[in-house]
């Protein structure tokens, strides 16, 4: 934590921003640099530098036997990873949209994370699963899902989901660096893609050196006494964009970034709810059975004496629609988070 | 052998779909020049292009009839209008309208037509199972219908494909698995991903016969896919063919083909399954101007379906929440959470009972 | 005092879109006032949908970012502008 806090310092003085794609990318690259044993496998990841630029540049530097393209057979090379992995190796295999996950869900929950369990800790299992999650370009049911909930829910997995460039760079180190499994969720629209323009809050400043952020720790984006507001992903940066809407009514929302799902960060949760009594959950994965439920139950066991109210946006149960008009309808929007917070405080 | 009369309909059928397919660029270039942005303009999302796929779509969907099933993969088009998809509907559905196909749920990854078995899965190989399934169901039921799962070449290292090649040949399902190969899996070039250069020796661990088509020959396409189908048909079991394809557009609309070589492209280009089909014609006594009618039938047809689909109504935004279930539960899941804001909760109210 | 180096889009123009002349800036790594490094990638550009790294041509300072985010251009128009160091 004490190293973070320098890098925070160092952080605002740089003149440097960059995207989350370019942030990953340079962690990536330092790994792979200071360890041989790290190597990064996928769909379109060498020449093409990944559809969502997780890669880009990094077959120039590292060549195609460190950097290697693969078959569409996620159950193989993701089940190559983990064996890789209990061989000793780091890789990291990239599963091009997490909704492809239900071809290979095998080699992901039965093999990389519960390997370490099932045999007694004596394997563990150290490899980094990348993913590109989230909606919000009309891509229909099949490639717009974050199932953020899904893989928290599975034990095994420390679940990882970046907000910004500077969280992204700190937490892929510590991602490579853990001895166990990381499924390392990053959200599209917030790449810094240029055919898909993100939000202005992702590109932060970013210390060229390496830095690790703590798995376990949300950050407080935004700090405030009247409402908690507790989200991750593309949704940190509509609930920030909403409490700045609602500053000139006097209403002081604080914004919590969850950072990584498993492991959680209660405390934070709970401080922050101790304080305003209020808490809404924002979620771009489905509503029932999953990560708004599962803060709001931390909430009520720890703080239920001074939760005074609670509320949840989330995907409404139903699969991600194309059309436009259907798909902003149910992805949570600024204006509806700002609704809620609205009605908590009233 | 191939009839004057099937010829003109695969002619027609294949100028179809190429138009349409130009045509889409053009809608879907709207609203994202210069910057290109997924999200923006009237087709939004992702958008696979099948120019240079016909021949295969065509060939093999002229021995089918409406009560024979296909499913194809994220690459659509060609097939659903050689299978007969309504054009008008399936367009409404690609702009994301209240009357497409799926009343815009779907998107063009995603068209379903009932009425002529039509079904797609936007991830690779996962089609096949479906197909194989819609075998079953013919066989259990003694009818005569076969069932067709188009795939590209990439899908052939994808579990779902072996586990149904193996499971249509264990129980000799009335089945065809055809295999475009486009030679690219979106930036893969097929030799570095695929152990073998004919995706049909992937029959010979199975007791099924491969095919390879090695061109995009319309006519070389209908006597494999026919002696395939037939086979089908008559209670002999699967087949397994690909057959030669060009992808004259990227993977995606958006994909600049940097990594992919010049000579490729150009070469993809130049070969033309089309105006070859039309030589065919033209050997067959068909004139020209008969030619450019079918031709010019099919531009019409084309800009009819665009015309209208744009005329057409977006969905209401409490659409969303109709069509979870056939048979809705009685009390909506999200009632009393998510659907608490705003006019959210009547739509999702009303929305679950229908 | 020094003059101002443009950060000219015609000088990284890639050479396989000659006979396109739009261009739009996708993203910027750099603020007006911030130190940069010759070579540096300080921003990225888009043409004909391939992402292009702008490099700073000489260490100094960025005076203007002339090219918003976002915000399109032709070949040939500077996109920033840089003061060298003493």
């Amino acid at each position: 934590m004490a190293t973070e806090s320098r890098d925070v310092t160092q952080a605002t003085e740089t003149d440097r921003e960059l995207t989350m794609s370019r942030a990953m990318v340079e962690a990536i690259a330092w790994e792979m640099r200071e360890n041989d044993e790290v190597f990064y496998m996928g769909e379109d990841v060498a020449e093409y530098g990944g559809i969502f630029s997780s890669t880009t540049g990094l077959l120039d530097e590292f060549g195609p036997d460190r950097i290697m393209d693969v078959p569409i057979s996620e159950t193989a090379f993701l089940g190559a990873a983990v064996g890789a992995a209990q061989a000793g190796m780091r890789p990291i295999a990239e599963l091009m949209f997490v909704d492809f996950f239900g071809v290979a869900m095998d080699q992901i929950y039965n093999n990389m994370a519960k390997n370490t369990y099932m045999s007694g800790g004596s394997f563990s299992v150290p490899m980094v699963l990348t993913t590109a999650v989230g909606g919000t370009y009309n891509d229909a049911g099949q490639h717009s899902q974050t199932l953020y909930g899904t893989f928290a829910h599975l034990p095994g997995m420390k679940v990882v989901v970046p907000s910004t460039a500077y969280d992204a760079k700190g937490l892929m180190h510590s991602a490579i660096r853990d001895d166990d499994p990381v499924v390392y969720m990053f959200h599209k629209r917030l790449m810094g893609l240029g055919w898909m323009p993100s939000p202005s809050g992702p590109k932060t400043p970013v210390p060229e050196e390496d830095y690790t952020i703590p798995f376990g720790e949300a950050d407080i984006k935004r700090h405030g006494n009247d409402v908690t507001v507790v989200t991750l992903g593309l949704h940190v940066h509509r609930a920030l964009d909403a409490a700045s809407q609602l500053e000139d009514d006097g209403i002081d929302a604080e914004v919590i970034d969850l950072r990584t799902l498993v492991p959680l960060d209660t405390e934070t949760i709970l401080d922050s709810v101790r304080k305003t009594g209020k808490l809404l959950v924002v979620d771009e994965d489905y509503q029932s059975f999953g990560v708004t439920g599962e803060i709001i139950a931390r909430a009520a066991e720890g703080a239920l004496d001074d939760l005074s109210e609670v509320k949840r946006l989330a995907i409404p149960d139903v699969p991600i629609p194309y059309a436009r008009p259907l798909e902003n309808e149910v992805n949570p929007s600024t204006d509806k988070i700002a609704a809620a917070i609205r009605e908590l405080h009233e | 052998m191939v009839s004057v009369n099937e010829l003109r309909t695969m002619y027609e059928q294949m100028v179809t779909a190429r138009y349409y397919e130009e045509r889409l660029q053009e809608e879907y270039l709207v609203g994202k020049q210069p910057a290109f942005d997924i999200s923006a303009g009237p087709i939004p999302g992702e958008l696979h292009l099948a120019a240079g796929h016909e021949s295969s779509g065509a060939g093999v969907c002229i021995h089918l009839r409406d009560d024979d099933t296909v499913t194809a993969p994220h690459r659509p088009h060609h097939i659903a209008i050689a299978k007969g998809v309504d054009l008008k509907k399936m367009t409404a559905e690609i702009f994301g309208r209240k009357t497409g196909l799926s009343k815009g749920k779907g998107g063009h990854m995603h068209l379903f037509d009932p009425d002529v078995n039509f079904a797609c899965s936007g991830i690779i190989a996962q089609g096949c199972p479906p197909a194989v399934g819609a075998a079953m169901a013919a066989k259990k039921r003694h009818t005569d219908s076969v069932a067709v799962a188009f795939l590209g070449d990439g899908a052939i290292n994808q579990g779902g494909f072996f586990e149904s090649l193996n499971l249509a040949s264990v129980q000799n399902l009335p089945v065809v698995f055809v295999i475009e190969d486009n030679d690219w899996a979106i930036s893969m070039p097929k030799h570095r991903v695929t152990d073998v250069t004919d995706g049909s020796q992937r029959a010979d661990g199975f007791t099924m016969p491969g095919e390879r088509v090695d061109s995009d020959d319309a006519v070389a396409v209908y006597e494999a896919a026919g002696r395939a189908i037939a086979r089908a048909r008559d209670g002999n079991g699967p087949t397994l063919l690909e057959v030669q394809v060009h992808r004259r557009m990227g993977h995606f609309m958006g994909d600049a083909e940097a990594y992919r070589p010049e000579s490729d492209i150009s070469h993809s280009k130049r070969r033309d399954s089309i105006e070859r089909l039309a030589e065919d014609l033209r050997a067959h006594g068909v004139e020209d101007d008969e030619i450019d009618e079918i031709r010019e039938r099919a531009h019409e047809r084309v800009d009819e379906a665009i015309a209208w689909a744009k005329e057409q109504p977006e969905p209401d935004p409490s659409e969303a929440y109709e069509d979870v279930f056939t048979n809705p539960p009685a009390q909506a899941t999200t009632d009393g959470g998510y659907s608490d804001s705003g006019s959210t909760s009547d739509a999702a109210a009303d929305g679950g009972e229908q | 005092m020094t003059e101002d180096v443009d950060v000219d889009s015609a000088a990284i123009w890639p050479a396989d879109a000659e006979d396109v002349d739009e261009g739009y800036l996708a993203n910027w790594f750099v603020r007006e006032g911030s130190a940069v490094d010759e070579g540096e990638t300080i921003g990225e550009m888009q043409v004909e949908k391939v992402s292009i790294d702008v490099t700073a041509p000489t260490n100094g300072t960025v005076t203007e970012l002339v090219v918003a985010e976002g915000g399109e251009f032709t070949r040939g128009d500077v996109v920033a502008r840089i003061r060298p160091s003493a």
